[in-house]
């Protein structure tokens, strides 16, 4: 589903040249629950947005099922990621002005979904998170914990083929955590969601099927 | 999807009511004087539109060789009647009126009306509405009147007085009925009832009529009628002004004939263009302006939307990965701008209602109510609306939507900083605005004070003047000399004088002298005053050489005192001039003898150079209209009610209609004082938006830089050091916006100033004063806004989510 | 609560057990409403802003889990910034700061901007700025909770080393792992101290 080949990425610190990822080659397969973990400046992040078109690396191939996407345009890469891809952040990343049921419907309304059909699927969606009692309640008004579910509903709603987690549990207390990722587990193992996370904690990563380390812009363990 | 765009453009901005007020409150106030601009050009637009047949309508001016000759605005008496009678094929209608003051009463209501006395198919060939009366016979019998609505009801108290009658007095000192043949609805603004300020006439009588007052519109000799043609479809006004030259030509003589150049102006364009073009410029300048303050609140607008886009940036870059297109966040920016826009457009319209009796003075003019506006009109406003809300928010919006979404995510700048360098260089233009307008307001304070306070070479303290009324031959003369050796009589009366001119910065006329032995070729123009041998004492005006106007009973010759200029202008040294004499032309043959020579006055308005002047006997002249009055310093409510008792005694019947001359002199300077009004009015509204500028992108830095201010204070910063901090980034700005106002205030200055023939110096005080008021109440603001976030606890804010 | 001079002392409670607002009122940030507080021998419960401010710039550093650097300074100019306020001299401080930055080995970085960094590292610039003014009590409030564990473990082991040099630590941690590098835990629950533990 997902190759990377000899993946680069670099910023240019006056004369230097320091790499963020260096020779990242890949391979992710649907239905996988893939950690990345590494120390702190090791290119989780870069990593991540790359797999996700957020950003784009300077030398290498990405292939996301047949769509060669170094070589789109960024409009059709805007296209590719707004459909397959669904993100959970550690900050959440709610938009503050919306309810929870609008923050969920957004992305519907990028899709151009008619009315009728949005509101079924937030319907289900808050159902599904038993958070339907709190639809018209604002983010200021949550928890942590209840922020990334609402979070994760959003990148769920579009019936994504992968979610990409940077920290999911990196803002909440333990309890929180453990229920998150549970949510993630049972996502894939009983939707068949692939999900590619970043984090820290070994915990977390215990969850997944498979452990990719990344020690200063390079893979030390896959 | 537009409907959310407007949920959160409106949660958006009630979540941020400050940034929110302060945008809202200076859009509005640049629309509201936006709107107030464009309805005084409106009015001023459509001055002798709704004439009928206002396309054909043209009003005959004159073009005099030497400016003082003669009037533009008048021209010869059977001029337009002549062309209509020659050239029927070019000449629809034509139109003359002689325009008099007099004394009109009902009963015991007396006034100094405007008359405007002239041919009686002024009704119809204008379409002027008669709320009674016939059109068509209004005009037509002798000693008829038409007046206007509002003199009805001054004179009557109600509207339906057809048949009623009115008391006109001449210039002989009697008085007869006029029977009311007609009221007219009140005219719309137009250049034939009212032509300018001292034309403004509301009552109206037939030209037969005219020889009651002494005059005659139908001779050659009379150079002082207004004229106006109406031309048939097609004919061409150049033409018709050429074979107006022609047909003078064949009048008049030669020599006159060549001095002057008749021409037609289409009324459509002549209140624009009279008066040096005074209106046309004023509108210029109003737009202007009014282009300039909305432009100023737009720039506000598109740095405060641009400053808030840091705090925005998490949204923008949540959004792009959830799928939205750049467009889509385009539609997004622009639905809150235009939302703005809206609220502004509305508290505007507010506001204008409002505000109208304070723009009414200040643009001398009655703007319309909120009400009187048609619907279209407000289809128009609502475009306008509509159009600046995308003009405001585009760009902004185009900036925000650029951002890269990972790095808005991590709260990086990136491309921002770049527009940091915009941002700064309109505030520095707005800070230039405000200086420019600041310093040009003192300046033109300062002239306009000038004009006041000046040492004119005269004294006009305490001096009141009356109209007396006419008796224009040696009796009447002798009584108007009489009642003012009684006046001058009183205790509290210093001096009292009889002329036909005061110093009120009114000329009526110039003649042509020229000195005795040669001929009017060598002939100069100058102003001729009829006055009395007190006038020159009562305006404390110095003889440079000779002596006063004597009336020695049994002088052969008329005695001429002349002013400096003149004497140049006769190439006579002044110290020799004594004894010269003079021609005048015009005047039957005058003959005058020069017995002084009086120093340099400046009577006219200061645009003006000193002209030629001769003082004349008023007993050779024979005209008089004013009685100017010193009074002694004292309590000068009491000392006019002295005054008002006499004249009652004195002249039953006649009402005592008095002016101070400052109040005169303010008339004169009626422009300048609008503009000096106007100057201010602009300066409070630039300095208002300038200082919401400032206060909207202090309050953006201090929000944005709240964690940075509470990590200072937690490593030990002083509050000083904090607000040292934001001061050191604005204080560059406001310097370098200093030194480019400065000088190009300068320039505007200068021009403007160099107008006048007299003026103030510039020097560097009103922009040091307008430099050191932005700087102080910058400042102010700066420390204020700074201060609250200094002295919170700084565990606020930098406590994370 | 009583902290010797040279302790190592870890505050430990759940979610909102009043462990931060301790730690305010240590570190002279915020005001007791009652009760006294001996700072050094003088009384600083009740002192005005200013005079706490005073006291704090010349005694107390601070690390916070979340950096708190200023973006818009470089590596060594946030360093700096507490000597600025207590108002060495400029050769005076470019020395100092120096040679904090060689401590916490992040020299190589002295000009770069605090996004330039990782997490570890900006942690590091943190401690150093913490430290440079020589200040008696160093205050941490959950310094490794944004940092992975080999450089949480490397922060930990630059504060036990100021410790080591006589430097008092009080630090606010969730971490039983972290908390193990202290001499006492305290631990609170609803805003009251329930427990003490002796380590070593």
């Amino acid at each position: 589903m997902i190759r990377l080949e000899h993946i680069y990425k670099w910023i240019n610190n006056g004369a230097a040249r320091v790499f963020l990822l260096k020779d990242v080659s890949l391979t992710i397969n649907e239905g996988e629950f893939v950690s990345i973990m590494g120390p702190s400046g090791s290119g989780k992040s870069t990593l991540l947005n790359v797999i996700g078109m957020l950003d784009q690396a300077d030398e290498g191939n990405y292939f996301f099922f047949d769509d060669a996407v170094h070589q789109l345009k960024e409009k059709q890469r805007a296209k590719l990621y707004k459909k397959n891809i669904g993100f959970v952040f550690q900050a959440y990343h709610l938009i503050d002005e919306l309810t929870v049921y609008e923050n969920i419907e957004t992305p519907l309304l990028y899709h151009d979904v008619p009315s009728a059909e949005r509101k079924s699927l937030v319907a289900d969606m808050l159902d599904r998170f038993q958070i339907v009692g709190k639809k018209d309640l604002f983010p200021s008004q949550l928890s942590g914990g209840q922020q990334q579910l609402v979070g994760i509903a959003r990148a769920l709603i579009i019936k994504p083929k992968i979610i990409l987690a940077d920290e999911p549990t990196g803002n909440l207390n333990s309890k929180q955590g453990e229920e998150i990722m549970e949510l993630f587990s049972q996502l894939n193992q009983e939707q068949g969601v692939t999900i590619i996370q970043v984090t820290h904690s070994e915990k977390n990563a215990a969850y997944g099927s498979r452990i990719i380390q990344l020690l200063d812009g390079m893979i030390a363990e896959n | 999807m537009i409907k959310q765009y407007f949920t959160i453009a409106w949660r958006s901005l009630a979540k941020n009511k400050m940034f929110s007020l302060i945008n809202i409150f200076g859009l509005a106030a640049g629309i509201c004087f936006t709107i107030v601009i464009v309805a005084y050009c409106w009015l001023q637009l459509s001055v002798n539109r709704d004439l009928k047949n206002a396309d054909h309508q043209y009003i005959i001016q004159s073009d005099w060789k030497d400016k003082n000759a003669g009037f533009d605005l008048a021209t010869f008496g059977p001029l337009a009647m002549e062309m209509r009678r020659q050239y029927p094929e070019l000449v629809k209608n034509y139109f003359r009126f002689d325009g008099v003051t007099s004394n009109v009463s009902k009963n015991n209501t007396a006034f100094r009306e405007n008359i405007q006395i002239g041919d009686s198919q002024m009704i119809e060939m204008y379409g002027f509405k008669l709320l009674q009366g016939n059109p068509a016979t209004a005009m037509r019998e002798p000693f008829s009147a038409v007046i206007t609505e509002k003199q009805a009801i001054k004179y009557f108290g109600r509207k339906d007085v057809l048949g009623e009658s009115i008391t006109i007095e001449s210039f002989n000192g009697s008085k007869k009925e006029f029977r009311i043949t007609g009221v007219m609805k009140t005219p719309p603004p137009n250049s034939v009832t009212f032509l300018n300020r001292d034309n403004d006439n509301q009552i109206f009588l037939p030209e037969n009529t005219l020889s009651y007052f002494g005059r005659d519109l139908n001779t050659w000799q009379n150079q002082h009628i207004v004229g106006y043609l109406e031309l048939q479809p097609g004919a061409n006004a150049k033409r018709v002004g050429e074979l107006m030259k022609v047909t003078l030509s064949s009048n008049i003589s030669p020599d006159l004939a060549s001095q002057v150049r008749p021409y037609l102006v289409k009324l459509t364009d002549y209140h624009l263009g009279k008066e040096n073009a005074s209106v046309k410029k004023m509108l210029y300048t109003l737009a202007f302006i009014a282009l300039f303050i909305l432009g100023m609140a737009i720039v506000n607008f598109i740095n405060l939307s641009i400053s808030k886009a840091s705090e925005r940036m998490r949204e923008i870059g949540v959004r792009k990965v959830l799928g939205s297109s750049k467009a889509a966040l385009i539609a997004q920016f622009l639905s809150e701008s235009v939302l703005i826009v809206f609220i502004s457009t509305v508290l505007s319209v507010g506001l204008y209602a409002f505000l109208r009796p304070y723009f009414n003075g200040v643009l001398n003019t009655e703007l319309p109510e909120v009400f009187a506006y048609r619907p279209v009109q407000f289809f128009y406003l609502f475009v306008f609306a509509l159009v600046l809300g995308i003009a405001a928010g585009i760009y902004p919006a185009f900036i925000l939507s650029s951002l890269q979404s990972v790095d808005s995510l991590k709260g990086r700048l990136g491309s921002m900083q770049q527009n940091v360098l915009l941002r700064k260089a309109l505030i520095i233009l707005q800070f230039s605005t405000a200086a420019i307008v600041l310093s040009s307001a003192l300046l033109i304070s300062a002239q306009v004070d000038y004009f006041f306070s000046k040492d004119l070479g005269y004294n006009k303290d305490f001096i009141v003047t009356a109209q007396m009324p006419r008796n224009w031959n040696p009796e009447g003369i002798r009584k108007v000399e009489q009642l003012r050796d009684r006046f001058a009589e009183l205790p509290i009366v210093q001096n009292a004088t009889v002329s036909f001119e005061i110093p009120d910065g009114n000329i009526s006329g110039s003649s042509i002298i020229y000195r005795f032995g040669q001929d009017s070729s060598q002939g100069i123009a100058a102003q001729i005053l009829s006055v009395d041998k007190h006038y020159l004492d009562t305006y404390k005006i110095p003889l440079s050489a000779g002596l006063n106007i004597d009336n020695k009973a049994g002088s052969l010759l008329n005695q001429m005192v002349l002013n400096e200029s003149a004497c140049r202008a006769l190439k006579l040294d002044p110290q020799q001039a004594a004894g010269q004499r003079l021609r005048l032309v015009g005047w039957g043959g005058f003959v005058g003898e020069i017995v002084g020579v009086t120093k340099d006055i400046n009577f006219g308005p200061l645009q003006q150079k000193i002209a030629p002047q001769v003082y004349a006997d008023v007993k050779t002249v024979n005209i008089y209209r004013f009685i100017s009055i010193k009074l002694k310093a004292g309590n000068i409510p009491d000392e006019i009610q002295t005054l008002q008792n006499k004249w009652a005694s004195l002249l039953p019947g006649t009402p005592f209609e008095y002016r101070f001359m400052d109040e005169m002199l303010a008339k004169t300077y009626e422009t300048e004082l609008q503009l000096k009004k106007a100057a201010y009015a602009a300066t409070v509204l630039s300095i208002a938006i300038v200082l919401l500028g400032v206060i909207g992108l202090v309050a953006q830095n201090v929000s944005k830089r709240a964690r940075e201010i509470g990590i200072r204070k937690v490593l030990g910063s002083s509050i000083t050091g904090i607000i040292t901090l934001f001061l050191k980034e604005f204080i560059v700005i406001i310097i370098i916006a200093c030194l480019i106002a400065c000088p190009i205030g300068y320039l505007i200055m200068h021009r403007w100033l160099s107008d006048y023939a007299y003026h103030v110096a510039i020097n560097a005080v009103p922009f040091s004063i307008s430099v050191g008021i932005l700087l102080i109440v910058t400042i102010a603001l700066i420390a204020l806004q700074t201060f609250k976030t200094a002295i919170a606890n700084p565990v606020k804010s930098i406590r994370t989510e | 609560m009583e902290v010797k001079q040279g302790e190592f002392v870890a505050i430990m409670g759940p979610s909102g057990c009043g462990k931060s607002t301790l730690l305010n009122i240590l570190g002279l940030l915020d005001d007791p409403d009652n009760g006294s507080f001996m700072f050094n021998g003088i009384e600083v419960a009740g002192f005005n802003e200013r005079k706490r401010a005073e006291l704090r710039k010349r005694n107390i550093g601070f690390v916070f889990q979340s950096f708190n650097l200023i973006d818009e300074l470089t590596v060594f100019e946030n360093v700096e910034l507490p000597l600025i306020y207590t108002g060495v001299k400029s050769a005076e401080r470019k020395i100092r700061v120096d040679q904090v930055l060689e401590k916490v080995q992040i020299m190589h970085r002295r000009n770069h901007y605090p996004q330039q960094l990782s997490g570890g590292q900006q942690q590091r610039v943190a401690v150093a700025r913490a430290v440079v003014n020589k200040p008696k009590l160093i205050l941490a409030d959950e310094p490794t909770g944004n940092l992975d564990s080999s450089n949480g473990n490397e922060v930990m082991q630059l504060l036990t080393d100021l410790n080591e040099q006589g430097t008092t630590i009080v630090m606010v941690t969730h971490s039983e792992h972290d908390a193990r590098y202290s001499h006492r835990i305290i631990r609170m629950l609803d805003g009251q101290t329930v427990l003490e533990n002796i380590m070593i």
